[in-house]
C-alpha cells in the first residue's frame, strides 16, 4: 500500500522550528550517534526521511519524537548541519498540534503572534474575572488579603482552581486519546492485548516522576534540571489544589506547608532562570534553537514563580492591599499559563511522554510477541 | 652463412633470470653453436654498461649479428635495437631471446627452465643468421586535417588547429554548427548560459580562413592512410568533394535515448511527461508548463532513463546527475513555489563544483528519492483528466518506503546512446565500438584521443558520454597530437611491415578484406594488391592468408621463423 507524499509537509515543519531538515542526507550517524535508538525504534535518521518525503500519516503514527530527550548528541554528529536534534523537538510540537483536537495548538505554534494574543487574553480575563468577582462577590475590600472578609477568599479561588483544573485536564485527557489512536490504532502498528496495557500500566507513574530514561543520557544535568523543574512544579500544584487556604492564610508561616512551598519555588526559579540563561548563551546543542514556545513557556514559569513569591512576602510584610495586587498579577499569569500551555503547548509533554514511553514499551513487545521470541530486559542499551 | 659472427649476451636481470634460469649454463651452451663467436652474461644487460658492453663487443669482435636473452621484446627491443646501432651495425641484425616472462618467471624447476632458456637462445642464434638489414622510412605527412562533427568537440579541434594556421575542413551532418549543446539552456554546476560557451566558438569557426565549414554534408568515403587520407565529402548542393588530409578528428557525439522504450513512463502517451531535452526547449523559452498551459506545482525528475539498467543501457550517461540538479535549479527559479522531487539510483557528483552543487539543491530543498535500479517507478493518471496530474508510485529505499507522488510535470533524464549510424561512421574511417557502441580509443587511460587506425583521432562523446569539460580536453587533446605530427613534417614508418611480391600475387583481393588496418590496397590497372607500408602494423593476417604466398613479411621471414623452429627442436 502506498503512502502519498505530501512535499508541502517541510515546510509546514519549519515554522514548528525544523528549518533544516532538507539538508539531512540519510547518512544515519544521528542515530547512531543516539543513546534509545535501538530497535524497533531507530532514530532520528528515519523521523528525518519520513519529515523530508511528507508522509505526513506515518509522522503522525511516530512515537519516536517523544522517545528522544534532546540530549543533541546527534546535532553535533550530524556531518550536514540538519540538526536532528532539533527537528526532533520540532516534530514534537507539531505532533502535539496533531493530538490536540481543538487546533488552537496548530494555531499557536505556527503563530507567535496568535500564542501571545491568546495569553494576552486570558490574561486580561482572569484579571478582569477575578477583580469583578473580588468587588462583587468576594470582600469587597482590596486590602483585606485573608481571613474572613479577604479580596479573595481561598475557598472561591479554590473552586475556580478545581473547574479550571477538571477542564484542562479533560482536554489533555482527550488530546492523550488521540495520541493513542494516532499511534497505537494505526495500520502498522502491532495489535496489543488489553492485558498487556495493565501489566505496564506502571510505567506511566514511573516515567512521569523519575524521567529515568532522561537520566541515561550521557550528560545528566539537563535530567537533573529537568527533575527538580518538574517535582517542583507537581509540588505547589498539590499545594494549591489541596491545602490552598493554608497557604493563603496567615501572617505566621505554616512550615508544613510553606516549607514545601518555598523549596518549590527557588526549585521553579533556579531551574527556570538557568534554561533562560543556557538558552540566551546557547551553551548547549539543546538550546541553540529557541522557538517562541520554549521561551514563552520560561518566561511565563519566571513571572508566575516570582509573582507567587511576591505576594506571599508582601503579605507576610504586612501589607495586604500590595499583596492582593500581587495575587491578582500572578493569577493573571497562571491562568493564561496553564490554559495556554497545558493542553496546546509545551507543557502537554507532560502527559505525551511518560505516555510514549509506555506505548513504546507496548509495541516493541507485540513486535517480538510476533516474531516468537521473549521480550527482553526493559533496560534500553547505552552507546558509549 | 658459417661467415655470420653472432654475440650472445645473457641477461641475469638482477635475479628476475638467475634464480630459476643458470644464466652461465646458458652462456657456455651457446658457445658450442657454430659462429658464435662471443657469449657473455651480465647483471642488468640493459643498464648502460650492458649496452656499452654490447657495442664494444661489436667493434672487438667484429661481430655481425647480437643475440641478447633477456626479458620479452617488448620491454626492451628498442634499447638493444640501439645499442646495436651504436655498435656499428643495422638495428635490424638483433634478435631476442625472451628467458624472463617465458621462462624464469613461470616455471619453478631450474634445471628444466636452463635447458628451456638454452633452447630459447639457441633459436634466437639460428634465427638472426637470416637477418636482413632493413631501413626505416618514412612518407611525407598532408597538413590538413578533416573534423567530422561540429559540436562542442569539433569545434574545439577545429579552432585549436586553425589557430596554428592549418587547414581545417570540418564537415557538419545538420544545417547549423553546435550539436547537442547548442540545445541547452544554462550548463552545470556553474550555470553558464550554454549559448553563450558556443556563440563565440561559432563566430570563430565560421569566419576562420583557416577552416572550411560543409554544412549539411557527410563524409561518404575515406582512403589512404595516416599522413595521406583521401576522404570524399558529399555536400549540400549533393556534389563529392575530394580532399587531401593529413589526419581525422571524428567528433560525432550522441543521440539520447529514446524515452518511449521506458513503458511505465508513459512518454508519448502521458502528456506531461517530457524528456530533459524538452524541458530545456522550455527553459529557453522562460515558460515552464503543462501542456495544457498551466505552472505545475510539483515536479518530479527522474534520472537514469535508458541509463544503467539491465533492460536498455548499462552505463552511466554521466551527465544527466548533474542536470537534473541544473533543472531544480531552474525549475525553482522560474516557479518559486514549485516542489521538486528527485527520483535517482545513485548522485554522481563527482566533477569539479559538482558536490557543492549537489548539496544546493539538497538546501534549496529539492526532495531526492531513491529508486531501486531495476525497479523503477511507474507514472500514471491521478484521475480520469490529465489535468488532474499524475501520480508516481516507487519504493523509496532510504525510507523503504512504497510511495506515491503527485506530479504535475515529470522531466524523464533521458541518457547518452551511440548515434545510430555510429556503425556507419566507424566502417567509414576504420574504428572499433566498444560492446555499447561507442567508439573505441586506442588506449582505456593512456592513449584516450588515438584508435588503432593511424591518424584517426576521436573526441567528445562519440568516445563515450562525457561532459562539455571532457569534450572540449579531448578535442585540444587531439588538436595537439596531430599538431606534433604536422610539425614533424613526416611519418616515420617501421621498417617492419608485409610486401606483396607482386610478381605472385593473382590478385584474388583475399588479403584486402582480411587487413585490420587497411592497409592494402588493389591496383585495378595492374590488378595487383599492395600493402601501403605506413599504414601496415606487421600483424601478418595478410602473409598467413595468401594463397599464393605472394606476400612477405620483413622480419619475418619463413627462412627465419624456420631456423627459429629449429633452434627450440
Amino acid at each position: 500500500m502506498a503512502v502519498r507524499m505530501n512535499p508541502g509537509l517541510v515546510e509546514d515543519l519549519a515554522r514548528y522550528g525544523a528549518e533544516d531538515v532538507t539538508k539531512c542526507f540519510q547518512c544515519g550517524n544521528c542515530s547512531a550517534a543516539c543513546p534509545f535508538s535501538q530497535d524497533p525504534f531507530i532514530f532520528p535518521r528515519k523521523s528525518m526521511r519520513y519529515l523530508q518525503m511528507g508522509l505526513e500519516d506515518r509522522l503522525k503514527s511516530s512515537l519516536e519524537p517523544w522517545l528522544c530527550y534532546y540530549c543533541g548528541e546527534c546535532s553535533v554528529e550530524c556531518p550536514r548541519g540538519a540538526e536532528p536534534g532539533e527537528t526532533m523537538m520540532s516534530m514534537r510540537r507539531w505532533l502535539t498540534a496533531q493530538y490536540d483536537i481543538t487546533g488552537l495548538s496548530r494555531l499557536f505554534y505556527r503563530s507567535w503572534k496568535a500564542e501571545l494574543l491568546a495569553i494576552l487574553l486570558v490574561s486580561l480575563l482572569t484579571g478582569a474575572g477575578f477583580l469583578a468577582f473580588g468587588f462583587l462577590r468576594g470582600g469587597g475590600n482590596l486590602s483585606v488579603y485573608d481571613g474572613p472578609g479577604a479580596f479573595l477568599p481561598a475557598d472561591a479561588v479554590h473552586v475556580f482552581d478545581w473547574i479550571m483544573g477538571g477542564t484542562l485536564l479533560g482536554l489533555l485527557l482527550v488530546n492523550c486519546l488521540r495520541m493513542w489512536h494516532f499511534t497505537m490504532g494505526d495500520e502498522r502498528s502491532p495489535r496489543v492485548p488489553a492485558g498487556a496495557y495493565l501489566r505496564h500500566l506502571f510505567l506511566l507513574p514511573w516515567h512521569f516522576f523519575t524521567q529515568k530514561r532522561y537520566a541515561e543520557c550521557r550528560e545528566k544535568r539537563p535530567w537533573a534540571m529537568h527533575l527538580v523543574l518538574m517535582l517542583s512544579y507537581v509540588t505547589i500544584l498539590v499545594l494549591v489544589m489541596f491545602f490552598l487556604r493554608d497557604l493563603q492564610s496567615g501572617p505566621e508561616i505554616r512550615w508544613r506547608v510553606h516549607a514545601l512551598g518555598y523549596l518549590a519555588s527557588i526549585g521553579l526559579l533556579t531551574t527556570s532562570i538557568l534554561a533562560i540563561r543556557g538558552r540566551l548563551k546557547k551553551d548547549a546543542p539543546y538550546h541553540k534553537h529557541s522557538h517562541v514556545s520554549d521561551w514563552a513557556f520560561l518566561v511565563l514559569l519566571v513571572f508566575v514563580a516570582s509573582t507567587g513569591v511576591l505576594q506571599h512576602v508582601l503579605h507576610r510584610a504586612g501589607l495586604p492591599a500590595a499583596a492582593n495586587v500581587a495575587y491578582l498579577v500572578h493569577l493573571m499569569g497562571v491562568v493564561p499559563m496553564l490554559v495556554v500551555e497545558v493542553p496546546f503547548s509545551k507543557w502537554s509533554h507532560l502527559a505525551y511522554r511518560p505516555l510514549a514511553m509506555f506505548f513504546a514499551k507496548l509495541q516493541a513487545e507485540a513486535l517480538l510477541a510476533r516474531a516468537g521470541k521473549p521480550a527482553p530486559e526493559q533496560k534500553p542499551q547505552l552507546a558509549t | 652463412m658459417a661467415e655470420e659472427r653472432i654475440g650472445v649476451f645473457v641477461c641475469n636481470c638482477g635475479t628476475n633470470i638467475a634464480k630459476i634460469v643458470d644464466a652461465g649454463a646458458v652462456t657456455q651452451a651457446v658457445k658450442e653453436i657454430p659462429g658464435v663467436a662471443v657469449a657473455r652474461s651480465y647483471k642488468y644487460m640493459c643498464s648502460n654498461p650492458g649496452q656499452e658492453m654490447i657495442a664494444a663487443d661489436i667493434r672487438e669482435f667484429a661481430l655481425s649479428r647480437v643475440v641478447v636473452a633477456a626479458c620479452s621484446p617488448r620491454m626492451h627491443e628498442g634499447t638493444f635495437r640501439k645499442a646495436v646501432e651504436h655498435g656499428g651495425i643495422n638495428p635490424y641484425f638483433l634478435e631476442m631471446a625472451n628467458i624472463r616472462e617465458q621462462c624464469s618467471w613461470v616455471h619453478d624447476d631450474p634445471v628444466a627452465a636452463t635447458e628451456k632458456a638454452k633452447a630459447l637462445t639457441r633459436a634466437a642464434v639460428l634465427r638472426v643468421k637470416y637477418h636482413e638489414p632493413l631501413e626505416k622510412r618514412s612518407v611525407p605527412m598532408c597538413p590538413a586535417t578533416l573534423v567530422i562533427g561540429g559540436g562542442i568537440a569539433g569545434l574545439t579541434a577545429a579552432l585549436e588547429l586553425a589557430e596554428a594556421d592549418q587547414q581545417v575542413y570540418l564537415v557538419e551532418r545538420q544545417d547549423r554548427l553546435g550539436g547537442n549543446v547548442a540545445r541547452l539552456d544554462l550548463t552545470a554546476p556553474y550555470l553558464d548560459s550554454a549559448r553563450d560557451l558556443l556563440r563565440d566558438r561559432v563566430v570563430r569557426v565560421t569566419r576562420h580562413p583557416r577552416i572550411q565549414v560543409l554544412l549539411e554534408s557527410r563524409l561518404v568515403e575515406l582512403k589512404g592512410f595516416v599522413g595521406n587520407f583521401r576522404p570524399t565529402v558529399k555536400t549540400a548542393a549533393g556534389e563529392l568533394l575530394h580532399l587531401e588530409v593529413g589526419s581525422v578528428v571524428v567528433c560525432t557525439g550522441y543521440q539520447e535515448f529514446d524515452a518511449a522504450r521506458v513503458r511505465q513512463y508513459g512518454y508519448g502517451r502521458l502528456p506531461d511527461v517530457v524528456t530533459s531535452f524538452e524541458l530545456e526547449v522550455m527553459l529557453r523559452k522562460g515558460k515552464v508548463e503543462t501542456r495544457a498551459g498551466k505552472k505545475p506545482r510539483h515536479v518530479a525528475i527522474i534520472h537514469c532513463v535508458g541509463s544503467r539498467s539491465r533492460e536498455f543501457h548499462p552505463y552511466c550517461s554521466r551527465v544527466c546527475c548533474m542536470t537534473g540538479l541544473k533543472y531544480a535549479h531552474e525549475i525553482k527559479s522560474a516557479i518559486p513555489d514549485a516542489y521538486v522531487s528527485d527520483l535517482y539510483v545513485d548522485m554522481s557528483a563527482f566533477g569539479k563544483g559538482c558536490e557543492d552543487f549537489y548539496k544546493k539543491a539538497a538546501e534549496a530543498r529539492t526532495l531526492f528519492l531513491m529508486y531501486e535500479k531495476n525497479h523503477a517507478p511507474e507514472i500514471r493518471l491521478a484521475g480520469t483528466d490529465p489535468e488532474d496530474g499524475m501520480l508516481i508510485t516507487m519504493k523509496e529505499r532510504l525510507s523503504g518506503e512504497q510511495i506515491e507522488i503527485p506530479s504535475d510535470l515529470v522531466v524523464l533524464m533521458v541518457g547518452m546512446e551511440p548515434r545510430s549510424d555510429s556503425d556507419e561512421m566507424a566502417h567509414l574511417v576504420n574504428i572499433s565500438r566498444d560492446k555499447d557502441g561507442w567508439f573505441i580509443e586506442s588506449h582505456p587511460k593512456l592513449d584516450p584521443v588515438a584508435t588503432t587506425t593511424d591518424g584517426v583521432f576521436i573526441a567528445g562523446a562519440c568516445q563515450s558520454p562525457k561532459d562539455i569539460p571532457d569534450s572540449v580536453a579531448q578535442a585540444r587533446a587531439a588538436a595537439a597530437r596531430i599538431l606534433a605530427k604536422i610539425d614533424q613534417g613526416e611519418i616515420a614508418v617501421d621498417a617492419v611491415y608485409a610486401e606483396v611480391r607482386e610478381e605472385y600475387c593473382s590478385g584474388c583481393r583475399v588479403c584486402n578484406e582480411l587487413c585490420p588496418y587497411t592497409a592494402i590496397e588493389y591496383d585495378e590497372t595492374a590488378r595487383r594488391s599492395h600493402v601501403i607500408s605506413a599504414a601496415c602494423k606487421a600483424c601478418g593476417c595478410c602473409v598467413a592468408a595468401c594463397p599464393s604466398g605472394a606476400i612477405k613479411a620483413r622480419h619475418f621471414t619463413d627462412q627465419q621463423i624456420f631456423a627459429q623452429i629449429e633452434g627450440v627442436l
